[in-house]
């Protein structure tokens, strides 16, 4: 089949499928029918060819470093992270913001897109929502690991107990638990809700019996009636309307997270907005980068095509350009403020021996972005990945800059450390990034990578369009 | 027969198992060395027949112990209280000098070791080693047996080989034999030296320490013709000139004497004194002087001629331009001016220096000369250099050694191990393995001076028996008693011998003195007698000794805290970070910037040092503040025979003592070793003075309220009212702290705060509630130094504890932020959110694994588990039982000491109610002075801070 025929390479010479400018959202030539079979086979297919295979094993591998790293952490205690004092904070919370952050770009695309009634983005709400829940369930794990007694997580439940002990309701960290609990439960909803008519199609798609089985149970009984389109409709836009919310909530509170302590270079009120603009940045590059080997190696052409390069490059250079601002404007404050010792922090973010994380944040997340000004740039394949893993980059380092270097140099030099991170704080960042990985390609082997039923609407229009 | 065959087979197998060995050197380490060393059958079985006599000893009980005292109580011992502490007095001995001390016991376990405020050494305060004897006391190290040529043997073979040695004392008259032991002040030992004189006419002994005063003792005797003692009266003393000086750290009753220092160091309280320091190496004493000199060994003698000249009158010499200054203060504050020369200098320079404090007519005010307080050596001419000499000509047949390490304290230019091998007989007594019981012939383990009967004295010459705290843990040998039978078969109990001591001197009703004596740790009116010993002419007249004319010299001092390595094995003085270069568990080598910069040396960089052949390769570390001309070795590391603890760590330079005084040839190896350094900002920092703030003298007397000038009261959206009885809380003096780290360890032995070990501090988690910082001012070849102890502050606005999700750290209504340890999960953000980062996290179950009997630790205080945050109490287990008695008595607590307070020398802490009506903390908080660390955040901290005066007109003028 030619839709499994894999690419070595993403060839960009001569091939018809290359983004252009001009295309539209879906090629023409596509019709219901032949867009539902294009979507339906590759779940269906029997044998997966082999570059899944290899990648499912690498990523697998991955989580066996991170079950390893996270079973040797429970074992021996935190001390095998390379957290000291004053860095009392590292690698689990700067690893917690990238992966929330990262998360943020299905919400956005999806249900702020969705309200906003937007035509393109029923090519990648799946792609975008997948690669959400798996960014969140990834973020999720950090603030447990973080803890020093991780077994006594919940206890930031709010729950009756016999102390009738109460969790600090005053604790930034504890909005952020509801947050980030709330976020991730309500994704997945959003997620599988939106899933459910597709689940319905694959179910009558499906031939082998237990694949029926399988579909059927997952699509819940979606016949496609008009009643149950109709709620569901109205189903899907109130969860729609629930998280577009909820993205801006949750990046909010995790920017309060350091914005609510009153420690050097975390104490700012831009933070919130600084975090929302952080994390969509991320979220439309992750988004970004994914697109293009799911439009290649999935056969997905007809639907990923030049329009939303077009649009998501546009995207991206927007947040880009926001995020800058919000770095202009910690130094303005800064420099504007009277506080002496919050002066020295940046001076030493800047120009200390740790500056070259800082401008590695300045020039992946502002300076690199600026190429998307270029419609060849965000046409092209190639720059399109690169710079989307140079945000990706950009913003971990942003972290690593935020959490790290603002410790290092708190109030009192006295106090002033220093932070090397271990064998296992690296062992555990790329093992979570095998999670996520190994998340996205089950995900692809399970179920639709388009929603099906709105890019039958989208089809449906077009074709009343071109009547 | 064969089975048993089987079994003696297996067990020499078992034997050479290294495993096996491994495990048997873990519990007692000379049984192990003992069983891995390759031997005979023959050898194998003796071996064995002894280790099971050995165990069927200690089945038995404690072989050393009096008799009758085994029996458990059926009825609690009238006066034990369970649940309550019983302080018992003691003392610890420092170079022979005691410093009285009470021990707090729970249950008959030493807890806690406190300072005796009827000891005129002690005045209530404890240096960091008297409080580190704790662990020494618990160390299981201590559980070893005697040995002979490495190999176990029965106290009784030690006795008999002891008694073999009394028939040859007798029949030879003492000729041949020498008992090496520490410098010791203790009458009994005295008497005990003398019956022994008695008896074998030739008997020799000899008082040696490694790091000893015998200049200063002889530099007396060249002034006054005589053993006397100098007592300093610094209360009175006006002008204090300190040369190299360690007159506030090591030298004969520092404690005291910091605390008669300090008491005029705070313009608020007293008139202030003034302190000049010129040293070639900065010292606690220079880092709290008004005004610093630098001068190199060279520089120094010609700084000390001039002053004689100046002084003494005599051909003018030309000293540095800033010496006018000092000797027209001198003059003209005779009769309260005082000059104190190190211990590193000539006898000749003391003499001179003698002849000054009597031309500056200081006599009987600042100084007194009293009779002498140490025991001398059987002869003047012994030294260690003539006893190895003797050694090597086979002159020394017998050579006792009494807690004493001189194979590995000994400078290696006399190579004593060699010496030692030389000696028909020897004998080392020493609580705990080391260099030297692995070369003597036997060694015995001694018992620890908590656990026997002796007595030492003061610097000034006071008296206090030492009783024993607990009955041996290990199966020690007394010192008296080893020397006992020496004298007869069955020598007196060391009680016996104490008591017929001091039966004597108490007087009629001995009993009743006795008893006195006992409880209040000192024996009244036991003090030297002043001496009216007029100053001999020729004192003014001594010649000074040429220093060496190398452009660099090596300078040897003792470590602050391992001394001359014999606590190289206690946790709590190998962690507590050094003064100055806040380094702990290392000796690098003290360069000048300015030597490193010409060397191109950074911090940490290794260096191999050579001297007259012999060489050691060394990390450095670049000690503002230190005279170029010199590099300065720390001794006291590098054993090599010491416990898991010691045993290499840091550098051995007792091994370049001794040699010539040639220019030492310093080369850099190209490698590096990590500094484990607790105070990691880079030395200089210009803005030092908004945290540890300080001003001139010149300053406060014309603005008293200038160091707080720039906080402005801020406004506070939440307005927190202290609710409580009482409202803790605390003022540090920063004018009289000197940055000693007694404190720190006091901290640490009442609230239980573990070790982490080199690796751990070396990732910056160490666990200290308390601790020093050190802030530099100036230019990095002569800074001020400013000390600053930091610990939790109490805010009433405090920032860690809105973010804690679970609230695990909570104001209470006496204003104590209190930290529920059972309740943190570890997130951490109180730290964070800590301006004044005093929380400390335990990354690890650092309390479980540290190697420390858990009988040691206070029971009143939680042992925190892992991954859990922990911070400063404020002692609330003293403010607690303060709180009982306060109940029952229906009065509102107030005397409350905290650890810190009680330790503190100067006096720096003070600690009470800031609620209470005319209570001293309050007073001082009030005070011109007073002002809080980072008062910007508003936190509204509990502890403040009295800013630093120096004694100067100027402030340009500290800045030398």
């Amino acid at each position: 089949m030619t839709l499994f025929q894999a690419r070595s390479t993403l060839a960009v010479s001569a091939d018809s499928r290359r983004p252009n400018a001009n295309d539209p959202i879906v090629a023409p030539e596509q019709t219901i029918s032949t867009m539902t079979a294009k979507i339906c086979a590759p779940p269906l297919q029997e044998r997966w060819p082999l570059w899944w295979k290899l990648s499912l094993g690498a990523a697998l591998f991955l989580v066996l470093i991170l079950v390893i790293s996270i079973g040797w952490l429970f074992y021996a205690g935190i001390g095998i992270w390379g957290i000291d004092w004053p860095v009392v904070w590292g690698f689990a919370i700067i690893n917690y913001v990238w992966w929330i952050a990262i998360a943020s770009g299905g919400t956005f695309i999806s249900a702020l897109f969705y309200l906003a009634e937007v035509e393109w983005r029923n090519a990648l709400n799946r792609l975008a929502e997948t690669i959400t829940i798996f960014a969140a369930a990834c973020a999720a794990i950090y603030p447990v690991l973080h803890l020093g007694r991780p077994w006594l997580f919940y206890w930031l439940f709010p729950y009756p107990n016999v102390m009738t002990l109460w969790p600090q309701f005053r604790s930034p960290l504890l909005w952020d638990f509801v947050a980030i609990l709330t976020y991730v439960v309500s994704s997945i909803l959003f997620w599988y809700f939106g899933l459910v008519p597709d689940l319905a199609t694959m179910r009558d798609k499906a031939v082998a019996p237990h694949k029926r089985r399988f579909y059927g149970v997952l699509a819940l009984g979606f016949r496609g009636s008009e009643s149950a389109w109709r709620y569901y409709h109205v189903g899907y836009g109130l969860l729609a309307a629930l998280m577009a919310p909820l993205v801006i909530s949750v990046h909010s509170i995790v920017g309060l997270d350091f914005a609510g302590a009153a420690t050097l270079g975390w104490h700012s009120t831009l933070f919130p907005p600084f975090f929302v603009f952080g994390a969509l940045l991320s979220g439309f590059a992750a988004v970004m980068l994914l697109a293009v080997p799911a439009r290649r190696l999935l056969g997905l052409e007809d639907f990923i095509t030049g329009r939303h390069f077009d649009i998501l490059g546009k995207l991206l250079l927007t947040s880009s350009l926001c995020v800058g601002y919000a770095y202009l404007m910690e130094a303005f404050t800064n420099f504007y403020g009277p506080d002496a010792a919050e002066k020295r922090l940046f001076a030493n973010k800047i120009t200390g021996e740790l500056s070259p994380i800082y401008w590695a944040t300045i020039l992946f997340n502002v300076l690199t972005p600026q190429l998307m000004w270029l419609r060849r740039v965000r046409l092209n394949e190639i720059f399109v990945v690169l710079i989307s893993i140079a945000v990706i980059v950009g913003m971990w380092c942003e972290r690593y800059v935020i959490v790290v270097m603002s410790l290092r140099r708190t109030h009192l030099p006295s106090a002033w450390g220093g932070y090397t991170p271990t064998i296992w704080d690296w062992l555990t960042l790329f093992g979570a990034v095998g999670l996520f990985i190994a998340g996205l390609l089950i995900a692809i082997r399970l179920l639709p990578a388009i929603s099906m039923f709105e890019m039958r609407e989208v089809i449906l229009r077009n074709a009343r369009r071109d009547r | 027969m064969s089975s048993v065959n089987a079994q003696w087979r297996s067990l020499e197998e078992l034997m050479q198992d290294p495993d096996f060995v491994s495990r048997v050197e873990q519990e007692f380490p000379m049984l192990g060395a003992a069983l891995s060393a390759p031997r005979d059958r023959r050898q194998a079985l003796t071996l064995m027949a002894a280790s099971l006599a050995l165990a069927g000893a200690g089945l038995s009980g404690c072989d050393g112990a009096p008799e009758g005292h085994l029996i458990p109580a059926v009825r609690m011992p009238s006066g034990v209280v369970p649940g309550m502490p019983d302080y018992y007095s003691s003392a610890h001995v420092e170079g022979g000098y005691a410093a009285g001390t009470v021990v707090k016991h729970f249950m008959g376990r030493p807890i806690k070791v406190e300072g005796n405020p009827f000891h005129p050494a002690s005045l209530g305060a404890t240096s960091p080693i008297a409080q580190a004897e704790l662990l020494d006391f618990y160390d299981p190290r201590r559980a070893w047996g005697m040995t002979q040529a490495n190999l176990p043997r029965s106290r009784s073979a030690l006795e008999q080989a002891l008694g073999e040695q009394r028939d040859k004392l007798a029949a030879t008259g003492g000729a041949g034999f020498v008992i090496l032991t520490g410098a010791s002040t203790s009458p009994t030992l005295a008497a005990q030296f003398d019956a022994l004189r008695k008896s074998y006419p030739q008997i020799r002994w000899l008082h040696w320490e490694a790091v000893g005063r015998e200049n200063a003792e002889k530099g007396v005797a060249l002034a006054y013709g005589g053993r006397f003692e100098l007592k300093p009266l610094l209360q009175d003393a006006d002008v204090i000139l300190a040369i190299d000086s360690d007159l506030l750290s090591a030298a004969p009753g520092h404690l005291r004497l910091a605390r008669e220092f300090a008491a005029r160091r705070n313009p608020t309280r007293a008139k202030m004194n003034r302190l000049y320091a010129i040293e070639a190496t900065p010292s606690l004493t220079g880092a709290v002087a008004d005004e610093r000199f630098i001068a190199g060994p060279r520089e120094t003698r010609r700084i000390l001629l001039a002053l004689a000249a100046a002084l003494l009158g005599g051909a003018p010499v030309e000293g540095p331009p800033w010496l006018d200054r000092i000797v027209s203060d001198l003059r003209a504050n005779r009769g309260r001016a005082f000059i104190h020369l190190g211990p590193d200098h000539a006898p000749q320079a003391h003499a001179l220096v003698l002849a000054m404090n009597e031309a500056l007519g200081g006599r009987q005010a600042v100084y007194t000369l009293l009779d002498a307080v140490t025991h001398a050596s059987s002869d003047d001419s012994l030294s260690l250099a003539s006893l190895v000499t003797d050694m090597r000509a086979g002159q020394v047949s017998s050579l006792l050694i009494i807690d004493s390490n001189p194979v590995y304290a000994a400078p290696g230019a006399l190579n004593f191990a060699e010496a030692l091998g030389r000696v028909e007989f020897s004998l080392c007594l020493s609580a705990t393995p080391n260099e030297t019981t692995a070369a003597a012939l036997w060694a015995a383990p001694m018992i620890h001076p908590w656990e026997g009967w002796s007595d030492a004295r003061a610097f000034d010459g006071t008296a206090s028996v030492m009783q024993p705290q607990a009955l041996p843990l290990y199966q020690g040998v007394e010192p008296y008693h080893v020397l006992g039978l020496l004298l007869r078969p069955d020598p007196p109990p060391a009680l016996d011998l104490v008591r017929q001591t001091w039966n004597d001197r108490l007087g009629g009703a001995v009993g009743d003195a006795w008893i006195d004596a006992l409880a209040q740790g000192v024996i009244p009116n036991s003090a030297s007698p002043v001496s009216n010993r007029p100053l001999r002419d020729d004192a003014a007249r001594a010649a000074l000794p040429e220093p060496s004319s190398a452009a660099t010299i090596l300078l040897f001092r003792p470590d602050p805290y391992l001394l001359d390595g014999r606590y190289a094995d206690n946790p709590w003085l190998q962690e507590l970070p050094r003064p100055l270069s806040k380094i702990s568990w290392g000796n690098p080598l003290l360069i000048s910037p300015r030597r490193a910069r010409e060397l191109s040396l950074a911090n940490g960089d290794v260096v191999r040092i050579t001297l007259d052949g012999a060489h050691v390769t060394t990390p450095i570390v670049i000690t503002p503040g230190q005279s170029d001309d010199c590099v300065v070795a720390l001794l006291g590391f590098g054993r090599r025979h010491a416990g898991p603890v010691g045993r290499n760590i840091g550098v051995d330079f007792f091994e370049l003592m001794g040699r010539s005084c040639a220019a030492p040839d310093i080369q850099k190896t190209g490698a590096t070793e990590e500094l484990a350094g607790t105070q990691h900002h880079a030395a200089m920092f210009d803005e030092s003075g908004v945290y540890a703030r300080s001003g001139a003298l010149s300053q406060f007397l014309a603005d008293p309220g200038f160091v707080r000038r720039s906080d402005e009261p801020q406004p506070s959206f939440y307005e927190w009212k202290p609710e409580g009885p009482a409202a803790w809380g605390m003022s540090i003096d920063l004018n009289a702290c000197i940055g000693c780290g007694a404190c720190v360890v006091a901290c640490q032995a009442e609230n239980n705060i573990p070790v982490v070990g080199k690796a751990e501090v070396l990732r910056e988690r160490e666990m200290y509630w308390l601790r020093i910082d050190r802030y530099y001012d100036g230019p990095p070849e002569s800074p001020k130094v400013n000390f600053q102890p930091v610990l939790c502050m109490h805010c009433e606005e405090a920032p860690c504890e809105p973010v804690c999700p679970v609230g695990a750290t909570m104001h209470d209504a006496e204003g104590l932020n209190v930290m529920v340890y059972n309740r943190c999960i570890g997130t951490r953000f109180c730290s964070n959110n800590c301006p004044y980062k005093v929380r400390r996290f335990n990354y690890f179950d650092f309390a479980g694994e540290e190697r420390r009997a858990i009988e040691s630790r206070n029971p009143e205080v939680t042992v925190r588990a892992r991954g859990v945050m922990e911070k400063c109490t404020f002692c609330l287990q003293r403010i607690a039982a303060a709180r009982i008695v306060a109940d029952r008595d229906g009065e509102t607590a107030s005397a409350v000491v905290t650890a810190c307070e009680a330790a503190c020398p100067t006096q720096a802490f003070t600690f009470g109610d800031l609620a209470a009506k005319g209570s001293e903390v309050a007073a001082r908080r009030a005070g011109p002075l007073s002002y809080a660390l980072l008062a910007d955040q508003n936190t509204k901290p509990r502890v403040t801070y009295e800013a630093h005066i120096f004694n100067v007109d100027k402030p340009e003028e500290t800045q030398k």
